[in-house]
């Protein structure tokens, strides 16, 4: 190993200020970079997170579609009955059900819960899906305290009712949110008020089903009503055998359209599918930052090549001198590298203020949560390494400097 | 001279085919990426009626939870109820007013061949179509009169007249909607205003609806409720009638108000329309309505997205480090000219000549960057419109505005990345760089 | 000190092969002063690169301070020049971003000094040259001569049993060229050996021997005994700057 005086850092740095401008320009870059990649990595960790969150259903294997009779003739309440019997009954669909709304897809019904009576006091929102007593096992619920619903718990909701069954089904968010006080398992039985004062009791607790709002700060309260709707559209939720999703689907479709021509059935649309377009945004985003980071990276890398295959040739003469005086060639490598390494360190020293500031204005204007601190030692550490490797290539073309360059006369 | 400036330019960049290109590749990324997300915001935050924009308001009374305002910090409601939509609408107090809502129901084509499929209606009242300037390909607008009498006739978007009737002229024929016959009494001409100004609660970049009723036809056929409904007290009666007379909001009301003066005895109307009201038990909060224009209420509503302003951002530094790129790579090049600078002044080039010679190189780069960066940004916007699907379908394309202005930013950047290195450049002396070193 | 025997390099293009040395022998005691002449493309630019192992030969052998030179890696030839080889070039070669003190640093750096004694070194060998008062200075304001100083101080700075120089008075006038020269004289007679190219003739009789190198072979060896120097006032120093 050589001794430390060989690492000319005084004569590299000391050189530098007498040369800023290349110096400044390749520091800046590297600043700014890092500054986008970071914030950039950051939005797109919260993206990915909210992506992961889990559903509660099965999504995998689960479609929906709905019916819209038009025909005089078209009687609801017998059309959803013969439907769910036919659905169930085909080979491969492990369990279907009538259902208002689909989680995660945008579109939905919330209510407001609260544990007193009366208008004045301030409800806790939450979604509701109107199901059938076949819905543990639609949705691939799992019940974690309480009871299921009976098929005598199951009415019929007109379009324009207002009031409610007087059991509900209630997530365990939902109820922590309730009685932040309680353990879940305590509330079960407990009495709510929906509309203000019309009381509802809890009969049953399940683990996790998350609101049609992804958007919404609280995604995981969701109740379950029980009632078939007969409103104008009646929506299908199906859940098929694994692997029999594609086969089903067209199937069901079919039979449908073909049981009565007095109606309309549409927006057939898998739970992947529907998770898809709900998060297309944030996957678009994540591409697109994708895309800017890696652009950007090689636009700085080559920012850096360009700068130091100059530099590199710009100082023949001087390399070959200092060869002729006795540097060897890993001596030149090292002025090279290190001359970056200092560069660099300017630049993600720069580049970490400018992170934070830029994160702090999207956290105060665009609503964007705090960096995490790791990520700015990450990054800094990331921007050096590229430095490093885009200068490598011209630093080992300036070891192959002959010495015997210090002798020519230009 | 200029011609030879050109001459020489071309002469360098191709003596230096690397760092030419290197030049060229950082300009037309960073104008590409910021073409990219500038066309975004821009269309966006386009004004889609610009020729009456400040004459159209969006209005808003606060007829909400007496405890709790719409949204924070004290906003009315983004919507009227079906009580207020139609007082304000009867008042006829503005030069134009319309009031709307959507709502979807089944449709019967006469023809055998074309099923029934289920359409997006726009409730509305007769004066949205001159209101908003919407064109007609056949036929016109309903008459006032059929709103009144609620009349069961029906406007076609020209994508709906394609489907049901072939393209054909079909004012007079009917269709089955809602399991009624309606008349058709027009087909729009293909119109997509983005944003779609008029209702942005569903969708500020989705399409129009297919078809247009009179409003009052809600009530008349009990039709369900399209977009968002939002309830902060429940209905009092069990009836679709109970359900419109609820202090529900689904309901939006535009007027047209040729000047201030007008928008100002609006704005007394509409107070004092809620007094009116606070005197029947309701509006119990503190008096809060609002004419908002335009452009106004897409701000109000936030319609250019928050990632499309994070991605402009980004592509905006994007573009500085391409240009702090371009202004190293040209010291390098210019640094590595200083010679024949050199000889150049020796033998009578003014600092300007030179000056001038440099900078024409620097702008062949720059616009050769920019026109890069022009198709660049076509791919971009081509892979933002196949990663967002049907949301960014009128978002994603590039008019002649915007072709200026990349090429325009793209000459204005790369000549002041020039500038620097070329005044260094020609800041050399005559003579130092003749002897060798 | 330098032994070369036989020394042949040959550079080859795709079409012709030229002999830039051949058979080149030459023997350098210890403390000599030689100068090597000859008409351009002689071979004194090779001989020298060869001599200061810028450059390796194709045949021969070369022995420097005993060891034979002809089969040391890269690595071993730099530590070699930079232990025992002093080198003074025609164009100075001074690095025109660091100071006096930095450039004359650089071997020292190379050699492993620690700070305060390539300190000692440094101001001691910029004094000798008379130039320890603009240490701070660039290259660039300095003249020509003072420049040449500057790289003298870099070459005696690691204390080189060997001074290898190009034509180093060849880009001064003949006023800063005497005193240059009149330096050299002094290191020699402290004991450093020094070989210098030159094409000067006036030059060349200064040395105690000068060789002719003509078609890449010593061609003619002239013995000098008396030298008549004249005393430059500028120098203010004499002497190595031994440590």
């Amino acid at each position: 190993m050589l001794p430390f005086s060989s690492w000319e850092i005084g004569p590299i740095f000391r050189a530098m200020t007498r040369n800023k401008v290349g110096a400044v320009l390749i520091a800046l870059q590297v600043a700014v970079t890092m500054c986008i990649i970071v914030n950039s990595v950051h939005i797109l960790m919260e993206r990915t997170e909210q992506m992961a969150r889990d559903s509660g259903i099965d999504e995998a294997n689960s479609f929906y579609l709905s019916s819209t009779g038009f025909a005089d003739d078209f009687n609801d309440q017998v059309v959803i009955q013969t439907d769910l019997d036919a659905i169930r009954a085909l080979p491969g669909v492990i369990d279907a059900m009538q259902i208002n709304a689909i989680p995660i897809s945008g579109g939905g019904w919330s209510m407001g819960l609260q544990t007193q009576p009366g208008a004045e006091f301030e409800g806790v929102g939450t979604a509701v899906y109107m199901v059938d007593d076949h819905v543990l096992n639609t949705l691939d619920l799992e019940l974690i305290a309480g009871e299921a619903f009976q098929p005598s718990d199951i009415r019929w909701r007109e379009r324009s009712q207002r009031d409610w069954p007087a059991e509900i089904i209630i997530t365990r968010a939902l109820t922590e949110n309730l009685f932040p006080e309680q353990s879940y398992q305590d509330t079960v039985g407990k009495t709510l008020y929906i509309n203000d004062d019309e009381p509802v009791i809890i009969k049953g607790i399940i683990d996790k089903l998350q609101a049609p709002w992804v958007g919404w700060e609280r995604l995981e309260n969701a109740m379950l009503s029980p009632e078939q709707t007969l409103f104008s559209s009646s929506m299908y939720f199906v859940r098929t055998e694994p692997g029999r999703l594609d086969e089903l689907m067209p199937a069901v479709e079919q039979m449908l359209a073909d049981s009565n021509k007095g109606r309309v059935v549409r927006g057939l649309r898998s739970m992947q599918e529907t998770r898809e377009r709900t998060y297309r945004r944030d996957q678009a985003m994540i591409k697109i930052l994708t895309t800017v980071m890696i652009t950007l990276t090689l636009v700085t890398a080559l920012g850096i090549v360009g700068l130091a295959s100059f530099n590199v040739n710009r100082r023949r003469k001087q390399i070959g001198t200092r060869r002729a005086l006795g540097a060897s060639q890993a001596s030149v490598l090292r002025y090279f590298m290190l001359e970056n390494f200092l560069i660099s360190s300017i630049g993600v020293i720069l580049g970490a203020v400018l992170t934070v500031g830029l994160n702090i204005y999207l956290v105060q204007s665009l609503g964007l949560t705090k960096l995490h601190w790791w990520l700015i030692p990450v990054g800094m550490l990331t921007l050096w390494l590229v430095g490093q490797l885009a200068v490598l290539g011209p630093a080992r073309r300036a070891t192959a400097t002959s010495p015997a360059i210090a002798t020519r006369t230009v | 001279m200029f011609n030879y400036y050109l001459r020489l330019a071309l002469l360098s960049i191709r003596r230096n085919p690397i760092l030419s290109g290197l030049m060229v590749a950082a300009i037309a990324l960073g104008i590409g990426a910021s073409m990219t997300t500038i066309t975004v915001n821009y269309l966006m935050s386009s004004n889609p009626i610009p020729q009456k924009s400040e004459q159209l308001y969006y209005v808003q009374v606060d007829s909400w939870d007496p405890n709790n305002p719409a949204e924070e910090p004290n906003e009315p409601p983004d919507q009227l109820t079906w009580t207020d939509a139609n007082n304000l609408y009867a008042a006829q107090k503005a030069e134009r007013q319309v009031i709307m809502a959507t709502t979807a129901a089944v449709v019967e084509p006469p023809s055998q061949d074309a099923k029934p499929f289920n359409a997006y209606i726009r409730l509305t009242t007769n004066e949205f179509f001159p209101m908003f300037d919407v064109p007609f390909l056949y036929g016109g607008h309903w008459q006032a009169s059929a709103d009144k009498g609620r009349e069961q006739v029906v406007v076609l978007s020209r994508k709906s007249n394609d489907k049901i009737f072939g393209g054909e002229n079909s004012v007079g024929r009917s269709l089955r909607l809602a399991g009624r016959q309606f008349t058709v009494v027009g087909v729009l001409e293909s119109w997509y205003p983005a944003p779609k100004f008029y209702d942005v609660g569903t969708g500020a970049f989705d399409e129009p609806e297919d078809l247009y009723i009179p409003f009052l036809l809600k009530e008349e056929l009990q039709l369900p409720n399209g977009g968002n409904t939002n309830c902060w007290k429940t209905p009092e009666e069990d009836s679709f009638a109970g359900f419109l007379r609820s202090e529900c909001i689904h309901y939006q009301m535009w007027v047209e108000l040729p000047n201030e003066q007008d928008k100002q005895a609006y704005l007394a109307f509409l107070n004092n329309y809620a007094n009116e009201q606070k005197a029947l038990g309701r509006f119990s909060r503190p008096l809060n309505n609002r004419l908002s224009d335009v452009m106004q209420w897409m701000e109000n509503r936030q319609v250019v997205t928050d990632d499309a302003r994070v991605m402009l951002w980004l592509s905006l530094m994007f573009l500085v480090v391409c240009l702090l790129n371009t202004v190293g790579l040209l010291l390098a090049k210019f640094s590595g000219k200083s010679a024949e600078i050199g000889l150049r002044r020796a033998i009578g080039a003014s600092r300007q000549a030179l000056f001038y010679q440099h900078l024409v190189e620097t702008a062949c780069i720059g616009l050769t960057g920019g026109i890069a960066g022009l198709a660049l940004a076509y791919l971009g916007l081509l892979g933002i419109g196949s990663l967002y699907g049907s949301f960014a379908d009128n978002l994603t394309s590039l008019d002649i505005n915007m072709v200026l202005l990349a090429l325009l930013l793209s000459l204005i950047s790369s000549i002041a990345a020039g500038l620097y290195p070329t005044w260094r450049a020609c800041s050399i002396a005559p003579a130092s760089q003749l002897k060798s070193q | 000190m330098l032994n070369m025997q036989n020394v042949t390099k040959i550079f080859r293009t795709d079409l012709v092969e030229t002999r830039a040395l051949s058979d080149f022998n030459l023997h350098v005691k210890e403390g000599e002063f030689v100068t090597v002449t000859g008409p351009s493309g002689s071979g004194k630019t090779t001989f020298l690169n060869i001599a200061g192992l810028l450059e390796s030969f194709d045949d021969g052998v070369y022995d420097l301070d005993g060891q034979n030179v002809r089969h040391l890696n890269d690595t071993q030839r730099s530590r070699l020049r930079n232990e025992k080889i002093g080198f003074i070039f025609q164009s100075f070669n001074l690095i025109p971003d660091l100071d006096l003190f930095d450039n004359v640093d650089v071997p020292l750096r190379y050699r492993g000094f620690n700070s305060s004694e390539r300190k000692r070194r440094i101001e001691r060998c910029l004094e000798l040259v008379g130039l320890a008062n603009r240490m701070k200075h660039l290259p660039a304001q300095l003249s020509g001569g003072q420049q040449q100083r500057v790289a003298i101080a870099r070459a005696l700075a690691g204390e080189p049993r060997f001074l290898l120089a190009d034509e180093p008075t060849g880009n001064l006038d003949s006023k800063m060229a005497h005193s240059v020269m009149q330096l050299l004289k002094d290191i020699n007679d402290e004991g450093t050996t020094i070989v210098m190219v030159t094409h000067d003739p006036s030059l060349a009789r200064e040395a105690k021997r000068n060789i002719f190198v003509k078609d890449g072979k010593v061609s003619d060896v002239t013995h000098i005994t008396a030298s008549t120097p004249e005393q430059v006032a500028s120098i203010s120093a004499s002497g190595a700057c031994h440590v």
